[in-house]
């Protein structure tokens, strides 16, 4: 059998264009990881089960080990990396850091993407609207209330008003 | 994944020539193949990737007053669009929310939705050779773990159909329109399934190189309102354990018609019309629930493991009449 032929395409991610050769059949997850370097996304059950490997295609969140690389091409691909501004970190990364809403930290690359796109289409989601959304970002051991907390207070700060995280979220009740 | 020839269409002829090559798969978002592939459970030459025809395939538009939602509409697409956010709707827009998790459900086409593969372990494992696809001698499931299989109309394979918009388009007696060498052809979503799901037997009936363009709705009668109900074990990201979908046209507060259809029970999805006239003429009691209930599992035949089917299904089988109803 031939050796299958890598394929050149550019990819735009975080709002740059890579130039990146491939084999056809790597998923997004695999390219974006093992040629673009960008490991910040993360394999995590690799079946479209966990949520871990969520990035943004054109604003959606969506799952990059179950999409072709090839796919990918002409889309607006935005990974965990295009989150901070600089050394500057969004303010979701920052109430995820101020309430330690995180653990082992695997999985929150993939929940912070799926969280950046409903607060950029929801300023306001409800506590409700929060869970539904983030309904297929597993999370093994923080557990998820904080995560929760988190996206709320992001939110809140988002809108500008000067929110701080509750002592019973940091040190417990 | 095995390397594979990758083709982009530009027009779905181009699409359908590519299709008929040997050893080629069509597929939409690819969700459901890309996960086989991994397991190298499907190994295709070729791959024709129809998203490049989105412009055309994707969409939902009222025509002549029924419903066309192209083959790769997506199931947020559906679950958002203005045209099913109505009482006749309600089950198919349900059933379309529920749906794996908001990541999938962005990308997860109508079209892929119907046509995906079982999700019967011993089937999606390599380890495993069982009788479907001819890949085994016996079916495994049917002696074997099978709490997640069929009780009704399961002949040599126990698997079951994972596709949830199927019960609710098929109580809304939807149809589907497919290409093959050019030609369109428009029949009864019924005909998408094998009327003898045999192991042999793909889950669906389409040719090889055959494409799904549209499912059509036709127009709702005055009165009609459906509804959608499973059971899983989790509130996100899992498949039915059973499934029941609903229509009922009501006249006043008697039922006028009625459609009932069981989904993750049997290896197509399952109307059940013995259960269905029963409605017919009657007004709505939860009386009247219990017996279509029992009748819509009349003849089930449990496994080892998955006996509770029967009670939970009728249970969700209650529980839709109810909120068809309601």
């Amino acid at each position: 059998m031939t050796e299958p032929k890598k394929v050149l395409a550019t990819f735009q991610v975080n709002g740059e264009p890579h130039e990146v050769a491939f084999l056809p059949h790597k998923t997004l997850l695999e390219v974006l990881r093992e040629e673009m370097n960008l490991t910040g996304t993360k394999h995590g059950c690799e079946l479209g089960e966990c949520g871990a490997c969520t990035v943004q295609i054109d604003g959606k969140p969506i799952l990059s080990c179950l999409m072709l690389a090839v796919d990918a091409v002409g889309k607006d691909v935005r990974t965990v990396e295009g989150l901070a501004n600089g050394a500057e970190l969004s303010q979701l990364q920052h109430a995820f850091a101020d309430l330690g809403a995180a653990q082992c930290g695997y999985c929150t690359p993939g929940i912070l993407m799926t969280a950046d796109a409903l607060l950029a289409e929801n300023a306001s989601p409800t506590r409700d609207e929060i869970k539904q959304c983030l309904a297929g970002n597993l999370c093994r051991c923080t557990g998820s209330l904080t995560i929760f907390e988190a996206v709320e207070l992001a939110a809140a700060r988002c809108r500008g008003e000067k929110a701080e995280p509750s002592k019973e979220s940091i040190y417990g009740s | 994944m095995k390397p594979f020839t990758y083709v982009m269409p530009t027009t779905l002829a181009e699409a359908g020539e590519a299709a008929k090559k040997p050893d080629t798969i069509v597929k939409g978002a690819g969700l459901d193949l890309v996960d086989r592939m991994k397991e190298r459970l499907q190994t295709p030459s070729q791959i024709v990737n129809l998203l490049p025809l989105k412009t055309e395939m994707a969409g939902i538009a009222v025509e002549n007053g029924e419903l066309r939602i192209g083959a790769l509409t997506t199931l947020t697409q559906l679950e958002q669009h203005p045209a099913l956010a109505n009482r006749a709707l309600e089950g198919l827009r349900h059933s379309a929310a529920s749906t794996a998790t908001p990541q999938v459900r962005h990308r997860a086409t109508v079209a892929g939705n119907l046509l995906q593969f079982t999700r019967c372990w011993y089937v999606r494992s390599e380890a495993h050779r069982c009788l479907h696809g001819g890949r085994g001698p016996t079916c495994l499931a049917m002696t074997g773990d099978n709490r997640y299989h069929s009780v009704l109309g399961w002949m040599d394979c126990v698997r079951v159909h994972p596709s949830n918009l199927a019960p609710p388009l098929l109580a809304l007696g939807a149809e589907y329109s497919t290409v093959l060498d050019g030609k369109v052809r428009r029949r009864k979503l019924s005909d998408l399934f094998p009327s003898e799901p045999r192991a042999q037997l793909a889950e669906h009936t389409l040719e090889h190189g055959e494409i799904v363009t549209a499912l059509h709705i036709p127009v709702q009668p005055e009165g009609a309102r459906s509804s959608y109900c499973e059971s899983r074990e989790k509130l996100s990201h899992d498949w039915a354990t059973t499934a029941c979908a609903v229509r009922l046209v009501m006249s006043g507060d008697t039922i006028a018609a009625a459609d009932v259809v069981l989904g993750a029970v049997s290896p197509v999805p399952r109307p059940r019309p013995d259960a269905a006239k029963v409605l017919v003429g009657k007004k709505p009691s939860d009386d009247l629930w219990k017996k279509v209930a029992e009748l819509a599992y009349a003849g089930a035949v449990p496994l080892s493991h998955n006996a509770y089917k029967l009670t939970v299904g009728k249970a969700i089988v209650r529980e839709a009449l109810e909120q068809a109803a309601r």
